[in-house]
């Protein structure tokens, strides 16, 4: 009886892991969000996002920034798939996350939503450092714009601003174009320009600057103009996905509510285009879209059906690899026509562009170059928006044997007949030297 | 005047007695003379062809001259031996060493050609 309940037990916590419902390869989109707050108001204020977050399947965990029990991973394996910090701020987390913590969860491959606020704390700040942006040094500086501020009943100091300045990208921000300026008050950051894993989504216009909106400016401000950042998102190497910006009020019931109207321009919007951006935005970064994966790399000599080892010089070669884009609830196949494929030995021989049969089979066939070596087979596939492919296969190539060079040239046939020649006449030679007196 | 004339004639003089020496010669010394003039000529022809058309198969080429050029080096060496004023070998055995060494030569000459 203890022997079948032991029994019974293991085999139960053996398939434990596969009842799972988490973040995987075989469905990249996350399910477990942590949300890091500062205080519950937030949950509330912030509803809509919240709720629009829930039905789409995410499960939402509320917790306290300083909570003494949040964890992010317990004996190893990690509890949530993304985190979103909504805790400008905190000075110090609780339970065992810190500084590290995040920057290891991130480096897992886990995603991260980042607000900061006026009131950034240096912990938000070096998070925000570590992903690649410089938040504003000035810890009372916000983003004041005095030409695309949002026109409110109340004269403001024009922190509110209206910015519709997006990065043209539908993959990113989806294909309805997003009609209504977007409401931001918080403050800005800058990307490096070396950078390239950075990109701006949500820039603000060149007459904004970041600087304190209650005290006179004494020197020019030093973040000015479109170099100013308001949204950035991170794609990093190992594809995981962070959006960070220097607003908590950009998510709010009430921003999302509320109409704007740029000053100086006439029309009035109803609603606000916070809503649709961010909804958007959060698809993207919770790989619901844009996530590539590449299986099925095959190559083989033209004519052939099965893989060798190695190839010879001058071969004729096909090589296909299929590449799928998860849609959110499954794998649909990946159509472009800008995917290449390198032969590559320290620099690449061959280059070509791979075709496709609309069913993201991509194929493409070319003549192995006249060199021999330790070559591979490269995909490397960056797009703006999707995952990076990255697939490498070695294969060997080898020169051709003693019996595979050309014979009888028709450009040596003089070399030929002046060879067989010179036998026939040491044949006739020899007889008559021998039969001559 | 007279240097010039007596040069010209000096090498018109010369001609004639290499002329004559050389009809003096026994019949079969100069059938291997005309056996070396054969080779040395397709190997020139060789050379040009080489020159006009490009070097391709380089190894056939280098096949072919070393034919011929071995077949006239071996064919030298067979008329120095043969003649009457040599006395270290009998001629039979020059004979014998000829053909065995262009056996040898076409050996190696049919393996590189390819």
């Amino acid at each position: 009886m203890g022997k079948l309940w032991v029994i019974s037990i293991a085999s139960i916590s053996i398939l434990l892991p596969f009842l799972c419902n988490a973040f995987s390869p075989e469905s990249p989109t996350d399910r477990r969000l942590l949300v890091l707050l500062d205080d519950f108001a937030i949950k509330s204020s912030h509803s809509i996002y919240f709720n629009s977050l829930k039905s789409r399947g995410f499960d939402l965990e509320f917790k306290l920034a300083d909570d003494p029990k949040i964890a992010l991973q317990r004996y190893g394996q990690y509890l949530y798939d993304a985190l979103i910090l909504f805790c400008p701020s905190v000075e110090r987390f609780g339970g065992s996350i810190d500084y590290a913590a995040i920057i290891d969860f991130v480096d897992s491959g886990h995603d991260l939503i980042i607000a900061a606020d006026s009131n950034a704390s240096d912990l938000i700040r070096e998070v925000g450092n570590e992903s690649g942006v410089e938040f504003d040094e000035d810890p009372s500086a916000m983003v004041i714009d005095h030409i695309s501020y949002a026109v409110s009943e109340t004269e403001g100091d024009h922190t509110l601003i209206a910015s519709d300045d997006l990065i043209k990208s539908d993959v990113i921000l989806g294909s309805k174009r997003i009609a209504a300026p977007i409401l931001f008050r918080g403050i800005g950051h800058s990307l490096n320009p070396a950078n390239n894993l950075v990109l701006k989504v949500l820039s603000a216009s060149p007459s904004a600057y970041s600087a304190n909106p209650k005290s006179k400016l004494s020197t020019p401000p030093t973040l000015i103009g479109s170099a100013i950042s308001l949204v950035s998102i991170v794609q990093a190497r190992n594809n995981a996905r962070i959006l960070i910006t220097g607003t908590l009020s950009m998510f709010s019931n009430r921003f999302f509510r509320s109409g704007v109207q740029k000053a100086g321009s006439h029309t009035k919007h109803e609603k606000s285009g916070n809503e649709q951006f961010l909804t958007e935005i959060s698809k993207w970064v919770f790989h619901e879209r844009c996530h590539l994966k590449a299986v099925n790399v095959k190559h083989h000599k033209v004519g052939e059906t099965d893989e060798p080892a190695l190839y010879r010089i001058n071969d004729e070669l096909e090589y296909s690899v299929e590449i799928f884009e998860w849609s959110g609830t499954s794998w649909e196949p990946y159509v472009a026509n800008d995917v290449q494929v390198q032969f590559y030995m320290m620099s690449p021989y061959v280059l070509k562009t791979m075709s496709h049969d609309k069913k993201g089979l991509y194929s493409t066939s070319f003549k192995v170059p006249d060199v021999y070596g330790v070559f591979q087979f490269k995909v490397e596939y960056q797009k703006l928006g999707y995952t990076s492919l990255s697939l490498s296969k070695q294969i060997p190539v080898r020169p051709y044997r003693h019996n595979e060079y050309e014979r009888f040239i028709p450009a040596a046939y003089p070399y030929y007949g002046a060879a067989f020649s010179m036998m026939a006449g040491f044949f006739i030679f020899s007889f008559v030297h021998l039969y001559s007196k | 005047m007279a240097r010039e004339k007596s040069s010209k004639d000096n090498a018109q003089a010369l001609f004639h007695s290499l002329r004559s020496a050389y009809a003096a010669t026994p019949v079969n010394l100069k059938i291997i003379d005309l056996y070396v003039g054969f080779a040395v000529f397709t190997a020139l022809i060789q050379v040009v062809y080489m020159a006009t058309v490009g070097s391709f198969p380089f190894n056939s080429f280098l096949s072919g001259v070393l034919s011929c050029v071995g077949t006239a080096v071996l064919a030298v060496c067979l008329r120095i031996q043969v003649n009457k004023e040599f006395k270290d070998l009998p001629p039979e055995r020059a004979f014998a060493d000829f053909v065995l060494c262009n056996l040898v030569l076409h050996l190696v000459i049919m393996n590189f050609l390819g």
